[in-house]
């Protein structure tokens, strides 16, 4: 009796939920297949609907992100993958020339892109570029200074990297996990005019005042710890990032901010390329094309996932008119003092491989310090 | 009843077993082993005989130091875990009704459907400074303690993880003690902590060391308590893995850490398994 | 047993029972309630309750195809990993022979290599055999991963089998094809159904293995993990409520169809 009741009952349920699970998909697989698939390669957010929606629409195209953390992992990425796998990657600067020393993007036409649009530093920015071959085509960067929690300590607190060893800060220093930001923002905190550049001397001096620290960290984080650990106050001052992060929560209600001390800042890059073997060559050129296009650069700055300044002096313009709030926190505003203004000061370095020493060595120290 | 020629029935049910492990379980060990002596130059990996890797990282501390904490981090794990485990899987075994004992079985076995995942992020939402639980103690006037990226959180998390294993196993092997044993125990005025000691655990002892052997090697490779609990601070060989290999393709060293904790974890394996199945009464 | 009672112990064995219980559902709870929560970063006190991040994963067409692979590869890798299970648990019952241990080994020893290694091992191993980045190296490592939890569950309920059963099947004339099947499946019958389960849940599970091999290709748990290393978000709470429900759903009408059988037999 109640096995007869219950027969129906459990069909009836499998073929409801079925039927549930099922609709929604199939109409998105059948529309894509009418549809080019771009597939790119990128930090998290690139291939979110508020950046990409409009240019799929415009352009029947669908794109299948796969979101790495880090330059080391997008490499690893690429090499297990047969060629081809990826249409459009995203690479942080540094990463651009083992990205082309290990053959895995496309020789670009420099003509294709609107570099007369850009601002005079990043028509030609170093790496992306081999002799007069572009590969790669700058689309946002920003800057890397001391983020912290506004309720702790004020920006002028925040002017120094002294700041990292302040009693109010004890166990309650975050970084970014990664040793090239950190170790950056330590080799300018020791007074070198090119972090990246030292010699051995100076790079024993970075590493003690490094190790000095320790005592101050409260933890390594990820992309996402240091997102949830600067916002619940967890951790009241970061070393290793910038607005990228410090924005977002910003936007949300934090009460965080990255501020440029005086010894001065990081510069991060992020540029497209295109992968080698692609079968989406013109379409992949295309959304080159579109995101460095002033209304994609405006759309850029904004990112929901993270903020950025942008290259295209156009696309200031567009973003001051259509979003003069954003143009305005991100320092962003013509005619007055602004992000280029503290470029052209000298007051930001390009975060970049070390050149004296070889990766290996930073990234010892780096896992010396954190096991220390 | 020798058997003369393979005959096909025991093939068939044991060779597809035996093909999918070692092609691909085996050769990827086995493949392993390869690229720790290969070296990295520029980002590319290229086959090689190096003993590089392996001098590199077996001669430095940071290495060692990261071996130790990992292993007493796991030790402790599985001790703790096991001490919890204990009072509830002999209540459950012993002290319930069927109905209730199945209905508690079926409880813990949810977990496992769950994400591991979600349930540490959710855990750091409880222990963080201005947390769940320090808003509890609060109230009653007490804390806030510190408890998020510390080895506290850490362990917080390894036991989520390894706790309603442990607890069922637990209650499978002391399903198995002999009930008359029991009672032979009390009818001779055994106490009943007593009989606890002297008569289940000891009848029940491969099921409760397997079930610490699994608590050790679930802790000992898990690398999302220590790195979104512990905050990575400081490090334990998972984290040292992925980090290895997130700066400069580093994958051959990685391969070295690798095969240490394979080594590590099949030792202990083969030690715990032997202590479990040693003859009993001496 | 009986006179040995004594009342407090057992209050307090109960009492540990429940802190045990509240400890392991806690996190899972309170993810449910954090899903439903506007915060984007949750914390006390909680924000307004909010559908906002059903609505976004609904509505985001990877959780959807995640989704799809998930339920592919548990369904093929439950399938698998029971099948190859039941042969190993089979021949360790019932044969000996020269190598057995090292049979043994290889079979039962996956569980007890950290999920980092074997993910490191099997991308390294598969991509130079171009078999990665696609759904089947996701299934060809959870077929590793879970055979073992397969074989080790029929095991289990082979070794409360008499052994004399089998002996009086084949004396009555029946071969090892029709013992197989209408002694020993029948047996076995309700750890296969607990296999195919259990496998099904660990690979639904699984997050490091298959974010190194999958490639684009990324199941439900890796996108779960993306979410976490990259834009923290409350999505990561609705999808692990709502997989917690099905989960659940299922597992009951497991439960109840499993009770239903066993009622019929008795």
């Amino acid at each position: 009796m109640t096995f007869n009741l219950r027969t129906p009952t459990r069909r009836h349920l499998l073929r409801m939920t079925a039927g549930a699970a099922l609709a929604t998909p199939f109409l998105s697989i059948r529309a894509a297949a009418q549809t080019v698939n771009l597939s790119m390669l990128a930090w998290y957010g690139h291939a979110e609907p508020d950046i990409v929606g409009e240019f799929e629409e415009a352009n029947n195209v669908k794109f299948t992100p796969k979101y790495y953390t880090g330059g080391d992992n997008m490499l690893g990425l690429i090499a297990q993958s047969p060629a081809g796998t990826y249409d459009v990657i995203l690479s942080d600067a540094e990463y651009v020339q083992q990205l082309n020393a290990a053959g895995y993007i496309e020789a670009l036409d420099a003509a294709d892109y609107a570099f007369d649009d850009f601002y005079p530093e990043f028509q030609k920015f170093p790496g992306h570029w081999q002799g007069d071959t572009l590969y790669s085509v700058i689309t946002r960067f920003g800057f890397l200074g001391v983020a912290h929690n506004t309720d702790v300590l004020s920006e002028k607190d925040a002017a120094s990297y002294g700041v990292f060893s302040d009693s109010r800060v004890t166990g309650k220093l975050g970084h970014f996990d990664w040793h090239l930001p950190n170790l950056g923002q330590m080799s300018l905190a020791a007074g070198n005019a090119s972090p990246y550049d030292i010699d051995e001397a100076a790079w024993d001096k970075v590493q003690e005042a490094t190790m000095a620290l320790r005592g101050q960290v409260g933890g390594f984080f990820d992309y996402g710890g240091t997102f949830s650990s600067l916002n619940d106050g967890q951790m009241v001052v970061f070393a290793g990032i910038g607005d990228w992060i410090t924005g977002v929560l910003e936007k949300n209600g934090a009460k965080v901010r990255t501020t440029i001390p005086e010894e001065g800042g990081l510069q991060w890059t992020e540029s497209f390329s295109i992968g080698k073997g692609t079968k989406n060559y013109e379409m992949a050129r295309k959304w080159i094309q579109w995101i460095t296009s002033p209304e994609g650069q405006a759309k850029s700055a904004d990112m929901a996932a993270y903020p950025a300044l942008i290259p295209s002096e156009k696309g200031w313009k567009v973003l001051n008119a259509s979003n003069p709030a954003e143009a305005k926190r991100q320092n962003m505003v013509l005619g007055q003092y602004n992000a280029m203004d503290m470029i052209r000061e000298g007051r930001i370095k390009y975060r970049q491989l070390p050149v004296q020493q070889s990766l290996e060595d930073w990234n010892d120290f780096w896992s010396d310090y954190k096991g220390a | 009843m020798t058997i003369r020629r393979p005959r096909l029935f025991p093939l068939v049910l044991s060779l597809p077993l035996l093909l999918w492990q070692l092609a691909f379980f085996l050769f990827p060990l086995v493949f392993l082993v390869a690229i720790s002596f290969w070296t990295v130059r520029n980002f590319q990996m290229t086959p090689d005989l190096d003993f590089g890797n392996w001098e590199r990282i077996l001669t430095r501390n940071t290495f060692w130091d990261a071996y130790a904490r990992t292993a007493m981090l796991a030790t402790a794990s599985a001790v703790l875990t096991s001490l919890i485990a204990f009072p509830a899987a002999y209540a459950i075994s012993f002290k319930l009704s069927d109905r209730v004992k199945q209905w508690l079985i079926f409880v813990l076995i949810i977990p496992f459907f769950t994400s591991y995942l979600v349930r540490i992020y959710a855990l750091q939402v409880f222990l963080s400074d201005a947390g769940i639980i320090n808003a509890l103690l609060g109230m009653l006037g007490i804390g806030p303690f510190l408890m998020l990226n510390t080895t506290f959180g850490t362990l917080v998390g390894m036991v989520t993880l390894c706790l309603p294993l442990v607890i069922l196993l637990q209650i499978f092997s002391l399903n198995f003690v002999n009930r008359d044993l029991i009672e032979a125990a009390h009818n001779l005025r055994c106490g009943r902590l007593r009989t606890v000691f002297l008569v289940i655990v000891p009848s029940a002892r491969v099921g409760l060391v397997i079930a610490a052997l699994f608590a050790f090697i679930l802790s000992f490779g898990d690398f999302v308590s220590p790195l979104y609990l512990g905050g990575g601070n400081p490090p334990t060989l998972s984290i040292m893995i992925t980090d290895i290999t997130k700066s400069g393709q580093q994958w051959p060293r990685a391969a070295v850490v690798a095969l240490m904790m394979i080594g590590t974890l099949l030792t202990v394996a083969f030690a715990a398994i032997t202590f479990a199945y040693k003859e009993r009464g001496k | 047993m009986t006179g040995n009672r004594n009342f407090i112990i057992d209050v307090l064995l109960k009492l540990h029972i429940a802190a045990c219980v509240i400890f392991i559902f806690a996190p899972i709870l309170g993810s449910f309630v954090f899903s439903l929560n506007s915060d984007r970063f949750p914390s006390l006190p909680l924000g307004q309750f909010s559908t906002e991040w059903y609505r976004l994963i609904w509505e985001d067409p990877f959780v959807w195809t995640g989704f799809y692979n998930t339920v592919i590869v548990g369904f093929v890798v439950a399938v698998i990993a029971t099948l190859l299970g039941f042969g190993g648990a089979y021949t360790d019952f019932r044969y000996n022979f020269f190598g057995k241990n090292i049979y043994l080994a290889l079979a039962l020893l996956p569980p007890t290599i950290p999920v980092v290694i074997m993910g490191l091992a099997m991308l390294a191993f598969l991509s130079r055999v171009n078999l990665s980045g696609s759904t089947i190296s996701v299934i060809i490592a959870h077929g590793v991963m879970c055979s073992p939890f397969a074989m080790a569950i029929i095991r289990l309920r082979l070794s409360q089998m008499d052994p004399d059963l089998e002996a009086a099947a084949w004396n009555l004339g029946g071969n090892e094809w029709a013992t197989l099947r209408h002694v020993i499946i029948p047996f076995t019958k309700p750890a296969i159904l607990a296999a195919l389960f259990i496998t099904m849940a660990v690979s639904f599970d699984e997050f490091a293995v298959a974010w190194f091999v999958s490639g684009l290709n990324e199941t439900l748990p890796v996108k779960i993990l993306g979410f976490l290393q990259g834009q923290v978000s409350p999505r990561i709470n609705a999808i692990g409520s709502l997989a917690f429900v099905s989960s659940i759903t299922l597992i009951i009408l497991a439960q109840i169809l499993l009770r239903n059988s066993s009622k019929e037999k008795s």
